[in-house]
């Protein structure tokens, strides 16, 4: 499983928020650093200069002003400032007396560029060292020239543990702060990314309340973010199709439940009103012969609807044999011939004798069975009936006409529906459950083909079907 | 007592006419919706057995049309629609009753028979006049401890009256509700039915039940 949105969230909106904190203190203490030491520098270099200001040569002495020497800032112990003058061949002129046997490092250094170096002092203390060569102010009083300028080296080395302990008291600050934002952030983030996810599972648990039996709701009603929207409009789509699929199923079993009741409840009532009292031979043979037509018509329903069913469920297998279309034609029209005659109807099959196509000829009989049947069921008396094909380069038609027809256009375009009976005018003989159609429509796909109806002037229906040619052969 | 069956499926037809008119209905037919509607609008039915999908008009706009023009006649609605729904609404539009099916035979009778009583504000199905019995489920009829034996039209010519005992029923009545729409017999049978049934149920030595009101009918019943 993918880990939850709530906790990718979370750990991004953290990660992020500690990296800015990173990046923020590291930025922070490097500038406060380089401020302090810059300003810490300044104190020294300033010290220095004045030092380096108060040395005179006098001759061949060089002589560090008293009140240098007294300044308060070489005086305090507990946070000393130390010096340390050197003639240029290294030998020591002066140094502070805090000092004592130890030694400050020379630097090279000028007045106005001095070096830096951070040393260990006395005591552990860290000290930082100031260092550079000058050429020493003559003596004022003092008129004779020296032969030459000897530049001298000073270096001033103040105890700086002060500033380096304010720093670790920044890092830590920093540090600590970080840590807090941090944990602050994170339940924070926790609870504005719960927060934001609320539509989502706000969603979930709609989603999880609908039933099988009420897909009829929507989700989202109330209003979702403009990033669900996409995904509420699917599942919106996905419920109304599924919506549909369990109303046409539903629909589907309720007509399969009503077509078997009223057959059902003719047999059981023929049976019952036969058996209420003694009737002669006669009357018995009548009422049986009843009773086995109507289970004969319903047989032929179920046969029907388990096709129907198998259909459905690719349970079908189909065979590939080439077939004459014309004789094909002429035994499913054996069976209707007899009624046909008897309703004196004129039956033209015109599909041309040597017309062959490669396809299952059980399943093509059942659909030229079954249009035939529903031709001569509805043609009017004395009417005519007549079948035709056509082979084009990639499709073979095959069209059956009826004259009588007394449906409308838009009912033409129901024929296929199961259970719907076209002809209302028409009582209910119990021989039609309006399947045959259906069943059509649906093997015809089975085998590739498409299947229409259309009513054409003078009251022609036509059924047309069509299958590629690819298979067909001469 | 006559009923209307508006029923499509041939076989549930025939078969119900066949056990109704056995049971001693006078029974009218169709498998038409409009049929039925014009049946139903231009007689006075008992009770009417309708089906709701039918060619032609469905049953639930027959139903509707008949309440709409005012018509009494109880309506039993027999169909394959099972749901609550389909019952609620066949109730609610003016249907008396509703039968699924398949049904009972049996009971769809003690069914048409109950929706007779209700016509007629008969709760009891023991009619009584003097010593006069009449067992409206089994048929049977007496006269003090003989048990008469009548012909399913004389019973139901009995029948009639008995459920309009004390009133005095017309010829055009009796010809409308015991005698079928199809029947070739004239409204002159009405006497000579009556004139059987005198011969059967009155006896010597008893003050007559069948009352002759000249002009206008018969009275079932002990004249004041």
């Amino acid at each position: 499983m993918k880990p939850s949105l709530q906790i990718r969230l979370v750990v991004g909106v953290v990660s992020a928020v500690l990296l800015l904190l990173i990046v923020f203190s590291v930025g922070i203490y490097t500038v406060i650093r380089g401020a302090l030491l810059r300003q810490f520098d300044a104190s020294l270099v300033s010290i220095a200069q004045i030092l380096a200001a108060s040395v005179e040569v006098d001759g061949n002495e060089i002589e560090l002003e008293f009140e240098a020497q007294q300044m308060p800032e070489f005086q305090d112990r507990n946070r000393p400032t130390y010096y340390q003058l050197w003639h240029l061949d290294g030998t020591v002129v002066a140094k502070s007396s805090l000092l004592d046997s130890s030694e400050l490092p020379r630097l090279s250094g000028s007045l106005t560029k001095p070096d830096f170096r951070t040393i260990k002092g006395s005591g552990g203390r860290v000290e930082r060292v100031a260092g550079f060569s000058f050429i020493p102010r003559l003596s004022n009083d003092d008129d004779r020239k020296p032969t030459e300028q000897q530049p001298l080296t000073l270096a001033v080395a103040r105890d700086s543990t002060s500033v380096l302990s304010q720093l670790r008291f920044l890092q830590w600050l920093l540090f600590f702060a970080s840590a807090a934002v941090t944990a602050l952030s994170v339940l924070v983030a926790a609870l504005t990314v719960r927060q934001g996810l609320r539509p989502l599972t706000a969603i979930a648990d709609e989603i999880a309340s609908i039933r099988e039996n009420d897909l009829a709701t929507r989700i989202g009603t109330e209003g979702v973010p403009g990033e669900l929207l996409p995904i509420k409009d699917r599942l919106n789509d996905l419920l109304s199709r599924l919506e549909d699929a369990f109303k046409r199923e539903r629909r589907f079993t309720a007509d399969v439940a009503h077509e078997l009741r009223t057959p059902l409840a003719g047999i059981r009532s023929t049976l019952e009103v036969t058996l209420t009292r003694i009737r002669d031979v006669n009357e018995y043979q009548a009422s049986l012969s009843d009773c086995l037509t109507i289970s004969k018509n319903m047989q032929r329903m179920m046969d029907n609807l388990l096709t129907l069913a198998r259909l459905d469920a690719r349970q079908i297998t189909f065979r590939r044999v080439r077939i004459e279309l014309a004789e094909l034609v002429s035994s499913c029209w054996m069976s209707f011939s007899e009624r046909a005659l008897e309703r004196e109807i004129i039956f033209e099959n015109n599909v041309p004798l040597k017309m062959t196509y490669e396809s299952d000829p059980e399943k093509l009989s059942m659909v030229m069975s079954n249009i035939l049947d529903n031709a001569v069921e509805y043609t009017d008396r004395g009417g005519h009936i007549w079948l035709t094909a056509h082979q084009s380069r990639d499709s073979i038609e095959i069209i059956v006409s009826n004259t009588g027809c007394k449906l409308t256009s838009e009912e033409a375009l129901q024929v296929f529906d199961c259970f719907w009976r076209g002809d209302a005018s028409r009582a209910n003989t119990g021989d039609h459950f309006g399947l045959g159609l259906g069943l059509v429509q649906r093997i015809v796909r089975a085998l590739g083909g498409s299947v229409s109806a259309e009513l054409q002037n003078g009251g022609i229906f036509a059924v047309r079907l069509t299958f590629p040619n690819k298979n067909m052969s001469k | 007592m006559r009923l209307l069956i508006i029923e499509d499926y041939r076989p549930l037809r025939q078969s119900l006419t066949k056990g109704l008119q056995e049971a001693g209905f006078a029974v009218d037919t169709t498998g038409d919706g409009q049929e039925g509607l014009w049946y139903a609008t231009s007689n006075d039915y008992d009770v009417i057995i309708l089906d709701l999908m039918l060619p032609g008009m469905d049953g639930l706009t027959i139903l509707k049309k008949l309440r709409a023009k005012g018509r009494k006649s109880h309506v039993l609605i027999l169909t394959a629609k099972d749901t609550l729904q389909d019952r609620i609404t066949g109730l609610d539009l003016g249907a008396d009753d509703y039968l699924v099916k398949p049904f009972a035979f049996e009971e769809l009778l003690a069914r048409v028979r109950a929706l007779l009583r209700r016509s007629y504000r008969q709760k009891n199905p023991h009619i009584k006049i003097k010593d006069l019995q009449i067992d409206l489920t089994t048929q049977k009829v007496r006269r003090g401890h003989e048990e008469i034996q009548l012909t399913p039209r004389e019973y139901a010519l009995l029948g009639y009256l008995a459920m309009r005992r004390g009133q005095t029923v017309s010829r055009t009545d009796i010809w409308e509700h015991v005698y079928e729409f199809k029947s070739t017999a004239s409204s002159n049978v009405v006497d000579v039915y009556v004139g059987y049934l005198r011969k059967k149920i009155e006896q010597p030595g008893k003050a007559p039940l069948i009352h002759t009101v000249r002009g206008r009918g018969y009275t079932l019943g002990v004249q004041p």
